[in-house]
């Protein structure tokens, strides 16, 4: 039994070792330092934008930027605000929309009041136009239900 | 026949093992629909990470049909059926996630009954436990002591006999 094991990771470890053997002699050597982002914000503004105007992305893209952008440290432009909304529109959902909204409005951090309301003046035609809730309007800037204490359930 | 035993036993556990790094054993008939953190069918409100791996609620036919309504025009959903939707993906809004939960109350509370104990314990001691002081830390002792590490010019430098002055029997 010993021996049909070490004979199968024998045969594993050759056919792996065999398959990094051609890897490693086509790869360009490249150095492993750390380097700046020359993209300028307009530049990082259109890569979005263009990103969430796909017109054939789906929910786990949208997610998968929305989480990012939550990640980082700005807050969107409101045209890509508009864009990530339709994108929402075209996978039709309307929970993620609203969620990304709270999420910008969550970004805003400190100055949520200078620049929330800026944000909402440049979406509202597209909040019309797709008929997207802002938090405000669902009742969502104050907390509506609580969650059971889990050690009570 | 052992090993083949063993291998196809252990093929079994790989498979289980899939299924459980994923979740998908666990989540019923959510929907899974992104990454999440970590690619775990998980569901957690984070403010880092907004949008979960998966639902909230599981896919009941009401909410099915109102996901069919949802492809149409949005302006037609009521208010009702916007929460609704967004209470079938998600869990907290961002301001219940925010909501203070009145902890600090409960954590003052008990720290302060802790103490409380504490100064009990040492008054309790104090009169039961410990023997009475002794003798050299009674007022005259301590006068006595005094005196006689200036008779004995204690630290003359920059401590006690420093400041007592000699030739006028008083302190400076």
């Amino acid at each position: 039994m010993l021996r049909t094991l070490v004979c199968r990771i024998h045969s594993v470890v050759r056919s792996v070792a065999i398959q990094n053997i051609g890897r490693t002699t086509s790869v360009v050597p490249t150095r492993l330092m750390s380097q700046h982002s020359t993209e300028t914000d307009e530049e990082f503004d259109r890569r979005y934008e263009a990103y969430f105007n796909r017109q054939d992305i789906d929910g786990w893209e949208i997610r998968k930027a929305m989480n990012d952008l939550a990640g980082m440290d700005l807050v969107p432009e409101p045209k890509i605000i508009s864009a990530a909304l339709r994108a929402c529109r075209r996978v039709s959902d309307f929970a993620l929309a609203v969620r990304f909204l709270e999420a910008v409005q969550s970004k805003c951090g400190g100055r949520v009041k200078e620049i929330y309301p800026y944000i909402l003046q440049e979406i509202r035609p597209t909040l019309d136009e797709l008929g997207v809730s802002t938090p405000e309007e669902m009742g969502y800037h104050k907390p509506e239900l609580a969650l059971k204490n889990v050690y009570e359930i | 026949m052992a090993s083949r035993l063993l291998f196809s036993s252990l093929r079994q556990v790989q498979k289980l093992q899939k299924a459980c790094i994923h979740g998908r054993s666990r989540i019923g008939n959510r929907e899974v629909v992104g990454f999440g953190f970590n690619g775990q069918y998980s569901y957690q409100d984070r403010i880092d990470f907004p949008m979960p791996a998966i639902r909230f609620k599981e896919s009941t036919p009401d909410i099915v049909a109102l996901r069919e309504k949802e492809k149409g025009d949005w302006r037609k959903l009521t208010l009702e059926e916007k929460k609704a939707l967004y209470r079938a993906s998600f869990c907290m809004t961002f301001t219940e996630m925010n909501a203070p939960t009145g902890e600090w109350k409960s954590i003052i509370g008990i720290a302060c009954v802790l103490i409380s104990i504490g100064i009990w314990v040492f008054i309790l001691e104090r009169l039961f436990v410990y023997k009475e002081l002794p003798t050299s830390f009674s007022e005259e002792s301590k006068k006595a002591q005094l005196k006689r590490m200036i008779d004995l010019r204690v630290n003359p430098i920059e401590g006690i006999s420093s400041k007592f002055d000699y030739e006028k029997g008083e302190w400076k």
